[in-house]
């Protein structure tokens, strides 16, 4: 799984020779490290807004050095742009362009965050133009970004302000090396809910979560993360999987469920085994998910009907199954996919299951929330697994380099940490949403 | 119950854990013991979440063990992630190794000696330990112990190239050189047994598992190893007419007479399977499942040297001595798990318990224990269809039968395993 | 009976001399179908004040048998080291009637207490009653050790001569044929072609018959067959008590060839145990026995 070639690039005398061949060159990226700062420099705070002041004390109760308006020569870890009070295009240019000059003092793996409010249509042309424009410049900062460092903006709704539970969670997943592979990407912050963690290193601590098609991949380190994060993790999949799965329930002190979830009974068995055994459900994560890729000429029906019934029956199933147990709280996160968004050539089966995920995280909310819970979709780009180092050596690289702003795959732990995040108590005022950790693939934009 | 069982607490069935049995020389001729047992533990303790914990005992054994294997239920915790200061020791009685450990265990937990234990067994035939021959061993052993190199030389001179031919375990009676199959071809014979009977029984046995299989009831009891996911010998297309047609395999000297086949005879299997135990104050601060009362186990043995008796039929035996202690009748209870070592076995023992003559003159008692209800007989299969790595099958018995039993939520059942040597146990479990 | 004369013999004499005896007795004649020299066994007990006992041998015997090596000398071991003291009778100059070839039919030995390997024994051995048999001539063999002045084992064995007949020979009685029906088998015994060989190597009994199939039929066998101390040793590890005495006796029906595999029927009555062995593909009996506790 490892990637070679990033290793190659940043290493030694294959490092100069790339440098010298004008080969590109990945950069390896900031992943969260407990212990490690939160940001790796100080924190440049731009913009005006009525929150800035509230924001900057925050920043400064996490033990974060902020400047207002320069950072002079300092290493700057991140750029937080507070846009959310702007009123028409014109009022983005002092902002940006002061963001720009200190661009270039941002260290490898920094952070650019805005805070900004959605467009809506009924919206005065002006502001929704400058609201609307916010998400086009921001996108193409990441883009412009290198050494590992990343643009994304926090979308405040309605009147929030950029102090709420939600945004701060948000806004400390995004300058975290927990956000490593997200990139140009928005999360919208719907509500005042959410409570920030007793302990910053352990924010599932007492939580139950559930995980399904955990045995290896994306699932085992979404097991693995939750875990480190503090919460007891039931581990699922197929009995047939039941030798690896026990190997990660072993490893992080779960307990293994050898489940299909495509039984009718599944979502029963989830919640039986939870809460008999660990005495609640709290959280689930729907990772369990098949590929069948075949051109849709060639489609068969056992092709579309597996993938379908695995990757979005079976959810919307277990899902109507923990509503009707009426969970308090529960929060559930599940995987989507770029495809799902974009569309991928052999894969009409498996984008229609992943585009189904986000249509039904979006419809979802509202019944999820009645019991304080939420429900939200993490779509992952190109993510080196088992699966993906089957692909030929060059399909792959190209893959992994072309395609993102990034230039190189993300790794499982990456859409683990951004699933965390989302089933954390914190984030409990995001609702509905869809995050792509996809290092800003061109695919899906 | 009896006086001194109502005086001590119960012992509970929490669950179980299983490899597939695969069939000998197949899909797990490169694990040894030690491999398929941590494998049975690990799929144990991450279904229970015993990550570290400290259990009581971990109890069992293998028939067939390599001399390095000396502490093989040690060893193998070890390699788990039980915590490293779980107890664990060895516990060979045949066939029945299995039922013997978790017996014991239970007995220890009655007495609250123990809060746990994990009983169960492993065997292969694949990985069988091979030894070298008599002549080569009492050479290497001389020469061990000689000191001056003319001791040494003598020691070498009496080495001849026959010695060379290694030694394999057999599966016959060390007392008598018969197989088990030849022994059980005769008391078959004795009790009549037809050859339909015993390929209906098979037949049963195939079709029973293939539908435990089919409605997911091994979900929670099996975690695959090696590749495999299902036991292999199961055959759940199998037919009558199959059976049928196959030669006989055992008892060939009775001729026409034989009615022993390698279908209705359990393969040479490799497997392992482990029970988790406890008290009911352990279940309960663990938040784990209590699926059954282990209530009482019995063993007997019968002297099959000197012919009077079958050398499998000690279950007979047995049961009729556990049913008096408990008083019970053999019609008390919702499942019959008896292994079926042999189809012969099963249909021996359940005609002699039905027999006035042997209930009267060799169980002593004044009425046969009586017919059982056969659709209550291994209902999920049994070692015909899953196969017989010898010490693991009564860690499968119990844990399938505790998981039956729970599930119906009521009830007892009974488990006979025969064992070599004219060994047998049997046990009494009730639902919770 | 007329008083015995006893020769003390110096020390146990080697079978291997005894056997070059019976040859060389051969060679002068006493060929199957010749008349004996005497018509009566010679009145002489020969007697060995101290019996070789090794408990190398011992484990061995004990380990060949599949017995568990204990310290008790089982009664065909015995059998064994008195046995080279029985054949110095039979090849006295005297004796009439020739060794080799001579068939074993029967033995019945009485154990009448355990003896420990570290007993200091003494045997005395003479022949008696010389008979007619349809088809030659039996004579008994006994054989008496004693540890101190305690009589501990006594054994008759009986040899037939085939074919030599002292004076008339006795009407050929019509036997019935008695059909064989074997009992229920509680064991079978894989003999190999080195079983005799086996058995030599720990009692020193080379009789060519017992070692292989060329040797055998130098003396008229079709291939080696097993030997009877062999089948009785393996039915009294099985049958035998241990520390009691007991009475126990085998008589031979027909020769085991080697290798086979014998089928073997060891039943306990209430005083008794019964055993027999019989051709595991032919069906023919081979030997039949009791062993009965002496209490």
């Amino acid at each position: 799984m490892a990637d070679k070639y990033l290793e190659l690039v940043n290493s030694g005398f294959t490092k100069k020779l790339a440098a010298t061949l004008g080969l590109p060159r990945p950069a390896v990226l900031r992943r969260h490290v407990p212990g490690a700062p939160l940001v790796p420099g100080v924190v440049l705070l731009l913009g005006e807004s009525s929150g800035a002041q509230a924001l900057a004390d925050v920043l400064l109760g996490w033990g974060l050095e902020v400047r207002r308006h320069s950072a002079g020569q300092e290493r700057l870890g991140a750029i937080i742009l507070l846009l959310d009070e702007l009123s028409c295009p014109a009022e983005l240019s002092a902002p940006m362009l002061l963001a720009g000059s200190a661009l270039r003092g941002l260290v490898p793996g920094g952070r650019v965050v805005s805070f900004s409010r959605p467009a809506l249509a009924t919206d005065a042309p002006a502001l929704a133009a400058v609201r609307q424009g916010i998400d086009g410049t921001i996108r193409s900062v990441g883009r412009e970004l290198r050494g590992g460092a990343t643009a994304n903006g926090i979308v405040l709704t309605d009147d929030l302000s950029p102090v709420v539970p939600s945004a701060l969670a948000a806004l400390r997943f995004l300058l975290s090396g927990r956000s490593a592979y997200v990139d140009g990407q928005f999360l919208t912050i719907s509500t005042d809910a959410g409570v920030a963690p007793e302990q910053q290193g352990a924010p599932l601590a007492g939580k139950v979560a559930v995980v399904t098609g955990a045995a290896r991949g994306i699932g085992a380190a979404i097991a693995n993360t939750l875990h480190r994060d503090g919460a007891t993790v039931v581990v699922v999949d197929v009995p047939a999987a039941g030798d690896a799965l026990a190997k990660v329930a072993n490893k992080i002190s779960g307990t293994a469920l050898q489940l299909d979830i495509t039984r009718a009974d599944a979502g029963a068995k989830i919640i039986e085994h939870a809460i008999s055994r660990h005495g609640s459900l709290d959280i689930v994560i729907h990772n369990a998910g098949i590929t069948r890729d075949k051109l849709l000429a060639n489609m068969d029906a056992a092709r579309w009907d597996s993938v379908i019934a695995v990757n979005i029956s079976s959810q919307l199933a277990m899902n109507e199954a923990f509503l009707a147990a009426k969970l308090s709280g529960l929060r559930v996160v599940s995987l989507a996919s770029t495809s799902g968004i974009a569309g991928n050539r052999g894969q009409s089966n498996y984008a229609a299951s992943k585009g189904g995920v986000i249509g039904m995280v979006r419809a979802s909310a509202a019944a999820f929330a009645e019991a304080g819970g939420s429900i939200n979709a993490v779509a992952p780009g190109f993510i080196e697994t088992e699966m993906t180092a089957k692909i030929p050596v060059a399909t792959r690289t190209v893959a992994r380099m072309l395609m993102p702003s990034l230039m190189q795959g993300g790794l499982p732990i990456d859409v683990a940490e951004a699933i965390g995040f989302l089933a954390s108590d914190a984030a409990a005022g995001i609702n509905g949403r869809t995050l792509r950790v996809c290092g800003q693939s061109l695919v899906g934009a | 119950m009896s006086q001194a069982a109502q005086s001590i607490r119960p012992a509970v069935v929490i669950g179980g854990n299983r490899i597939p049995f695969a069939r000998s020389n197949g899909a797990y001729s490169h694990a040894s013991n030690q491999d398929m047992l941590t494998a049975a533990l690990d799929g144990l303790v991450a279904r229970f979440g015993l990550q570290g914990q400290r259990i009581g005992a971990v109890s069992g054994g293998a028939v067939l063990k390599h001399s390095k294997d000396f502490n093989l239920m040690r060893e193998s915790v070890l390699g788990t992630s039980l915590s490293a200061d779980t107890p664990a020791y060895d516990v060979q009685m045949a066939c029945a190794t299995g039922m013997e450990a978790i017996g014991s265990l239970a007995n220890k937990i009655k007495l609250g000696q123990l809060e746990s234990g994990i009983g169960g067994g492993v065997d292969t035939t694949s990985d069988a330990p091979i030894a070298v021959s008599e002549g080569l061993r009492q050479v290497l052993l001389e020469l061990s112990r000689a000191r001056s190199t003319s001791a040494k030389l003598k020691a070498l001179s009496k080495f001849r190239p026959r010695d060379l031919a290694p030694n394999a375990p057999g599966t016959g009676e060390p007392r008598t050189g018969m197989s088990m199959g030849d022994h059980q071809s005769i008391t078959t014979k004795a009790w009549n047994i037809t050859r339909v009977a015993q390929d209906e029984l098979a037949l049963a046995s195939h079709k029973n598992l293939a539908a435990a299989y089919e409605r997911n009831f091994f979900d929670d009891l099996i975690t695959p190893f090696a590749g495999v996911t299902k036991d292999t010998n199961l055959r759940g297309d199998s037919t009558l007419e199959k059976l049928a047609s196959l030669k006989p395999a055992f008892g060939k000297n009775l001729g026409a007479e034989a009615t022993m086949t390698a279908g209705n005879s359990t393969p040479l299997t490799d497997g392992a399977s482990v029970v988790l135990l406890g008290s009911e104050d352990f279940a309960r601060q663990h938040e784990l499942p209590m699926l059954a009362n282990f209530v009482d186990f019995e063993a007997a043995a019968v002297d099959f040297v000197h012919g009077a008796e079958g050398l499998l039929m000690a279950p007979a035996y047995a049961v009729a001595r556990i049913l008096e202690r408990n008083n019970l009748t053999l019609q008390d209870f919702d499942f019959y798990e008896i292994h079926e070592a042999f189809a012969g076995t099963v249909l021996s023992t359940l005609a002699a318990w039905e027999d006035a003559d042997f209930c009267k003159n060799k169980l002593g008692l004044d009425a046969p224990l009586g017919a059982i209800d056969r659709t209550k007989l291994n209902v999920n299969g049994s070692s015909l269809a899953a196969g017989h790595p010898f010490a693991a099958t009564g860690g499968r018995l119990v844990a399938t039968l505790a998981k039956m039993l729970h599930e119906k939520g009521s009830g007892r059942g009974l488990i006979s395993v025969c064992a070599a040597g004219g060994q047998g146990i049997v046990a009494i479990l009730e639902a919770r | 009976m007329s008083e015995l004369s006893t020769l003390i013999l110096p020390a146990a004499p080697s079978l291997g001399s005894l056997y070059a005896t019976a040859a060389a007795g051969k060679l002068r004649g006493l060929l199957p179908g010749s008349k004996p020299a005497a018509r009566t066994v010679p009145q002489v007990e020969h007697r060995l004040e101290s019996l070789p006992i090794n408990r190398q041998k011992l484990v061995d015997y004990q380990r060949l048998m599949g017995d568990t090596v204990r310290d008790e000398l089982p009664s065909v071991f015995v059998h064994g080291i008195v046995f080279p003291l029985a054949m110095s009778v039979l090849v006295r100059d005297d004796f009439p009637l020739p060794l080799l070839g001579m068939v074993h039919l029967s033995n019945a030995v009485t154990h009448l207490a355990p003896i420990a390997p570290s007993a200091v024994l003494t045997a005395v051995a003479h022949a008696e009653n010389l008979r007619g048999h349809r088809a030659g001539t039996q004579v008994d063999l006994l054989v008496e050790v004693s540890a101190g002045t305690e009589l501990v084992w006594r054994s008759v064995s009986t040899y037939l001569a085939r074919g030599v007949f002292l004076g008339e020979r006795p009407s050929e009685e019509a036997r019935p044929h008695q059909e064989f029906t074997h009992p229920t088998r509680t064991a079978s015994w894989r003999l190999g072609a080195a079983t005799g060989r086996e058995y030599a190597a720990v009692l020193g009994d080379y009789n060519p018959i017992h070692l292989s199939a060329p040797s055998a039929k130098v003396l008229g066998m079709k291939s080696a067959i097993a030997h009877g101390m062999y089948l009785a040793g393996r039915a009294l590890a099985g049958a035998a008590p241990h520390g009691t005495g007991y009475a126990w006796e085998i008589s031979f029906a027909t020769p085991v060839f080697l290798p086979s595999t014998v089928d073997i029927a060891i039943t306990s009555a209430l005083d008794k145990t019964e055993f027999s062995g019989w051709g595991s593909r032919s069906g023919k009996p081979h030997f039949s026995g009791t062993v009965t506790p002496l209490a």
